[in-house]
């Protein structure tokens, strides 16, 4: 069989050999990113969690405007708000920490979810119980509430990250060089398409794949 | 009989509950006195349930009062004489005496069958580690599920999981026990050995209040029987008034079909 003399094979394993350190170091950037939605979006979710079950009319309020808005926009809006609008009110946020920051908070509006979703599905009569038994309020939740409602949102938690690792792709609007910027980039300065996007798609996979590996982990070690 | 003797663990004056514009509770006058067993029986929706969920607020009552041992349960005065909602702190501190059964057993599944019986102790009353478990094997011993103290509620037959309940109750060291069909949720063959145990608590001279649909069982622990139907107390009154010789039309059509099964059931001794 001959070959064109131009390369142009199916796929081009040298050049998908040259691509790999490159999309190595912007897999890095795309996990640093995921990590800080991860941990940050718990983090914010949480608390907006707790502060809703305090039964403080307010707290439910503030709780619903919040959930509301940042899960009712696409996350790109959000993106453009923080990282395009926030210097006009006095505070520039370089790429990175823009991205970070917007996935944390649009992530916790949905992990905040997921935590009253896992709340609700723990039996009515196992608070009774605790409650008729002389258990404050701050007790249920730490004791009875937060072991169980935790336990069953891990597989949801690591649903949610694969979608927000998935989301920091996004953050190649603003620049900041991770996985899609970074497959953009080989695209334009060397007018290749199969072996970039084809590394892109790969790299985005493993990431879930370590993601779900993770949370499979997390359930053996917390299993009843 | 002086005075003191005579102030019920529980007393219920006009105590009525709705739903929105469902009474499903009203006028209750009752009082229960130390070491009395009392058996709600009916049919069902009738109120039993919701009448010893007002006994420990698990519901809150809005006609009338319910007092625990003379302290009124939910509610404050006002100065100006009005019923006010009292805070979740004293509401625990006056309902201290009452401990409660659940159809559902409710155990708390991601914890131990000791840890279920201990954590009240350790968490609401801030008693020490291994004083709440010396306690808690007590209790567990007393329903017959020590050996089971490692195990985890699901791992365990429903009857098991109810013993376990009343354990939990029990630990807790109550003036009176409201146990909510305690036997409704298991299967046929687990019943006994529940009503064994609640059987031991009651000639231990526990006072308890129970809704129940074992009517055997009823007339023989009970010292009295509350006919419910619809919200309202029907009749009240001995076992042998009640279950054994009801006069009381109503009463009577309910109980038929019980009859009607114990007449037929005389050769294995459960005859009314």
């Amino acid at each position: 069989m001959d070959q064109p003399a131009d390369g142009a094979h199916v796929i081009d394993f040298v050049l998908l050999g040259q691509l790999l350190p490159v999309f190595g170091a912007a897999a890095l950037r795309t996990v640093m990113l995921t990590l800080v939605g991860l941990v940050g979006g718990l983090v914010c979710g949480f608390c907006f969690h707790a502060l809703r079950e305090t039964g403080w009319r307010m707290a439910a309020c503030v709780y619903q405007v919040y959930t509301g808005v940042w899960r009712g926009m696409p996350f790109l809006i959000h993106l453009f708000i923080v990282y395009f609008g926030l210097p006009n009110a006095g505070i520039s946020l370089d790429p990175f920490a823009a991205a970070g920051l917007t996935l944390a908070v649009y992530g916790g509006a949905y992990f905040a979810e997921i935590f009253r979703a896992c709340w609700q599905s723990i039996p009515r009569g196992q608070i009774e119980a605790a409650r008729c038994m002389g258990l404050p309020a701050r007790q249920i939740f730490r004791v009875i509430e937060c072991p169980q409602a935790l336990r069953a949102s891990l597989p949801l938690i690591a649903s949610q990250t694969i979608l927000l690792m998935k989301e920091s792709a996004l953050a190649s609007v603003v620049t900041y060089p991770e996985l899609t910027m970074t497959a953009g980039k080989v695209v334009s300065a060397q007018f290749v398409y199969v072996e970039p996007y084809l590394l892109l798609a790969l790299c985005y996979w493993g990431l879930s794949l370590l993601i779900n590996l993770a949370a499979r982990a997390l359930r053996a070690r917390f299993a009843i | 009989m002086n005075a003191a003797v005579t102030i019920p663990i529980v007393s219920l004056r006009g105590v009525g509950k709705s739903f929105g514009a469902n009474r499903v509770l009203a006028d209750i006058d009752l009082d229960i006195q130390k070491g009395e067993v009392v058996s709600l029986i009916g049919p069902s929706g009738s109120g039993k349930t919701t009448l010893l969920r007002c006994v420990n607020f698990l519901e809150a009552y809005d006609e009338g009062e319910v007092r625990i041992r003379g302290a009124l349960l939910g509610y404050r005065r006002s100065a100006a004489g009005r019923l006010k909602p009292e805070t979740e702190r004293i509401i625990s501190e006056v309902r201290a005496p009452v401990a409660m059964v659940f159809q559902q057993f409710n155990l708390w599944p991601h914890m131990t069958v000791l840890e279920n019986v201990m954590a009240p102790l350790t968490l609401a009353k801030a008693m020490r580690e291994d004083r709440a478990r010396a306690l808690a094997g007590e209790a567990l011993a007393r329903v017959g599920m020590s050996a089971k103290a490692g195990a985890r509620p699901p791992e365990l037959s429903g009857g098991q999981q109810q013993r376990v309940g009343i354990a939990r109750a029990l630990a807790m060291d109550p003036e009176v026990m409201l146990l909510d069909e305690p036997t409704s949720a298991l299967d046929p063959e687990l019943v006994d050995e529940v009503l064994e145990v609640i059987k031991s608590l009651s000639r231990a001279g526990m006072t308890m209040i129970m809704a129940t649909h074992e009517m055997s069982f009823a007339a023989e622990v009970s010292d009295r029987i509350v006919f419910m139907e619809k919200g309202h107390i029907v009749t009240l009154g001995t076992p042998r008034e009640v279950i054994h010789q009801p006069t009381h039309p109503r009463v009577r059509a309910f109980l038929q079909p019980w009859i009607r099964r114990s007449l037929n059931n005389t050769t294995m001794g459960v005859a009314p």
